[in-house]
């Protein structure tokens, strides 16, 4: 932790999630308006009433943003953690376990990750028909397992070969055991790394989905607006706010959560750090030439 | 070749996990699927329509396992069923058509971003630390972690409205015959343009960081620093040495990459109003166009298989050590 808050990439990160959530947590007394509500004329431009303007059907815009980040933080945390629980859970057995276990495991692991995740989670929203935020992190959390689990047994399976493993398992502890307490905490970088992008990747298709059109139109949520501002035509009528504003809010959350996953990712592999003392003292000795 | 035979049986044994989710989904449907997917499709629909509904997903007299494999069956010999909404049309001519436009536009937009990607990233890790290393990377981050339906509408609303430079929609000029013609090619050309950069720009960074982040780890080699001892020059290192070995991961995460792009493209296309899968997947996901739905995820996973399989082909062609295995 202390090593991610001397990277200057984590703390941008994490000053702008927590932005985010500030924003969201304290709706109610940033804004008096009711997002679900009509609450003025249709298509009103940004004014002093109304911050960001109004949607065709005349609902406050700022509010329907700031209540929208609430569905967005709570799917993609929620969605990210179920991703990761079954990815670890199901890495770590098969590369411990290893044998038959580990044939079955990777063989529907490597089949999840060629059939495309959109396609696949379009048909199953559509079957389930107007799907709520809960129920889109379900499938998320159903479907995307897979790269999570590769990477966690391709770690496991290293970790598995060294010594206070083998020690472990002369001293007649149990495999669960092992593979909780001794395994699990030195596949942790990689468990982080997986969850970071497992929340990105949950943001993201949460709002693709319900921009197609999938979602349940009733949730006050990112992608319900770009859904309802693309279905009015709201660029093409001048309404930018209504498109532009959600867009905006996206991106800045998916650069926030990706600044955080290159951090993590410097940090686990240190040789991809640049700037830092080590970094440059590595790149001399490398160079040999004293370039820099 | 053993292992490329061992790709496709797996290829084969994935495609028919695709097929059989797409079997069981409308059977776990509480009632019965059949009168609900036709109610929720809405409008008039000719009565012999709901007989096609129930013959695309193999809703036959007969007990389960027969009419497993009556789906299968018809799956197999290339029969999706037929369209709700663009009725006596089957399914398959509604995708196809639409299929060549998605992969015209991702098979361009790849190539570009691969090729342009890689070589960024190659001279970002070249010059590790540098003021190029550093706009590269951060550019590339911000680029690659805004979703695809974002860069769209940004890359619409600057280029197609505010500065009115590129056509809002449409694969081509709408009163132009299609036709192998000079004035033809242009025009898709033109209206392809702004598709196109928002691609490229969701793409490219993923290349790009991922090649430097290989080509970072492989500068610290023994090889490396041998090829520099024996005087070789900069240019040769850096590329037949460094380059070349930093190459072959980054084509495997190309296989992986290729779900994420047919995702990008489907978002694109219904911003730009692009005649592509896409676009045909929105207005089938409206009006609840359900033979159609199911039909993409095949006509997607058969379009990804193949990709993988020709990566694969390449990877055995870029790492002789798989020829011999």
């Amino acid at each position: 932790m202390k090593t991610l808050l001397r990277n200057r990439k984590a703390l941008v990160g994490l000053a702008i999630i927590a932005t985010i959530a500030i924003l969201a947590i304290a709706a109610p007394l940033l804004t008096e308006y009711n997002p679900a509500t009509r609450t003025g004329r249709p298509h009103q431009a940004p004014s002093m009433d109304h911050i960001l303007g109004t949607t065709r059907i005349g609902q406050d815009v700022f509010a329907r943003v700031l209540y929208g980040a609430r569905t967005s933080l709570m799917v993609g945390f929620g969605a990210g953690l179920l991703i990761t629980l079954v990815g670890t859970v199901l890495g770590i057995v098969a590369g411990y376990r290893g044998g038959k276990t580990d044939e079955v495991i990777s063989f529907f692991t490597n089949m999840v990750l060629v059939v495309p995740n959109l396609p696949l989670l379009l048909v199953l929203a559509a079957f389930i028909g107007q799907a709520s935020p809960v129920v889109i992190a379900l499938i998320l959390g159903a479907t995307s397992w897979a790269w999570g689990a590769r990477v966690t047994r391709a770690e496991t399976l290293s970790v598995k070969q060294k010594d206070f493993v083998k020690s472990a398992e002369m001293m007649g502890e149990r495999q669960w055991r092992i593979m909780a307490f001794e395994i699990f905490p030195n596949v942790i970088s990689i468990v982080g790394i997986n969850f970071i992008g497992s929340v990105i990747f949950a943001i993201i298709t949460q709002a693709t989905l319900e921009f197609l059109g999938l979602g349940d139109p009733r949730a006050i949520s990112w992608g319900n607006m770009l859904f309802a501002a693309q279905k009015a035509s709201a660029l093409s009528v001048g309404a930018w706010w209504e498109i532009l504003t959600p867009c905006f809010a996206l991106a800045f959350l998916g650069i926030g959560m990706s600044l955080l996953n290159f951090a993590v990712d410097e940090i686990a592999n240190p040789r991809l750090r640049t700037g830092n003392r080590l970094g440059r003292w590595s790149l001399l000795v490398r160079n040999g030439e004293g370039r820099l | 070749m053993a292992f490329l035979f061992r790709r496709l049986a797996f290829y084969l044994a994935a495609f028919l996990a695709a097929a059989t989710i797409n079997f069981f989904l409308p059977r776990l449907m509480p009632g019965d699927p059949i009168q609900l997917m036709f109610s929720s499709a809405g409008a008039e629909l000719p009565p012999e329509s709901l007989e096609a509904l129930k013959l695309t997903f193999g809703f036959v007299d007969g007990p389960l396992w027969q009419q497993y494999l009556t789906y299968l069956g018809s799956i197999f010999t290339g029969d999706l069923g037929r369209s709700i909404k663009y009725f006596p049309l089957p399914v398959t001519s509604v995708l196809g058509h639409a299929l060549i436009w998605t992969l015209v536009l991702m098979g361009t937009a790849t190539v570009i971003s691969f090729v342009l990607g890689t070589w960024l990233g190659v001279m970002a890790a070249w010059k590790r630390g540098s003021r190029f290393d550093v706009i590269v990377s951060v550019t590339s981050i911000f680029a690659t972690s805004v979703p695809a339906v974002v860069t769209s509408l940004i890359v619409l609303f600057v280029f197609g409205f505010t500065l009115d430079w590129f056509p809002n929609g449409y694969a081509a000029d709408p009163s132009l015959d299609p036709a192998f013609s000079l004035q033809y090619i242009a025009s898709v050309a033109y209206h392809g343009v702004l598709p196109m950069v928002t691609l490229c720009t969701v793409l490219i960074g993923g290349f790009t960081v991922t090649m430097r982040n290989n080509m970072i780890n492989l500068l610290g080699e023994d090889y490396i620093v041998m090829a520099r001892a024996k005087g070789l020059s900069d240019r040769r290192v850096m590329l037949w040495y460094a380059a070349r070995n930093a190459l072959l991961p980054t084509v495997s995460s190309l296989a992986i990459a290729i779900g994420t792009i047919l995702g990008g493209s489907l978002v694109t296309e219904v911003v730009f109003n692009y005649p592509g899968l896409g676009n045909v997947l929105y207005q089938a996901i409206l009006a609840r166009d359900y033979p159609v739905i199911q039909g993409q995820l095949l006509i997607m996973t058969a379009t990804m298989l193949v990709a993988n399989f020709i990566v694969d082909v390449s990877y055995v062609l870029l790492d002789p050590r798989l020829k011999a295995a």
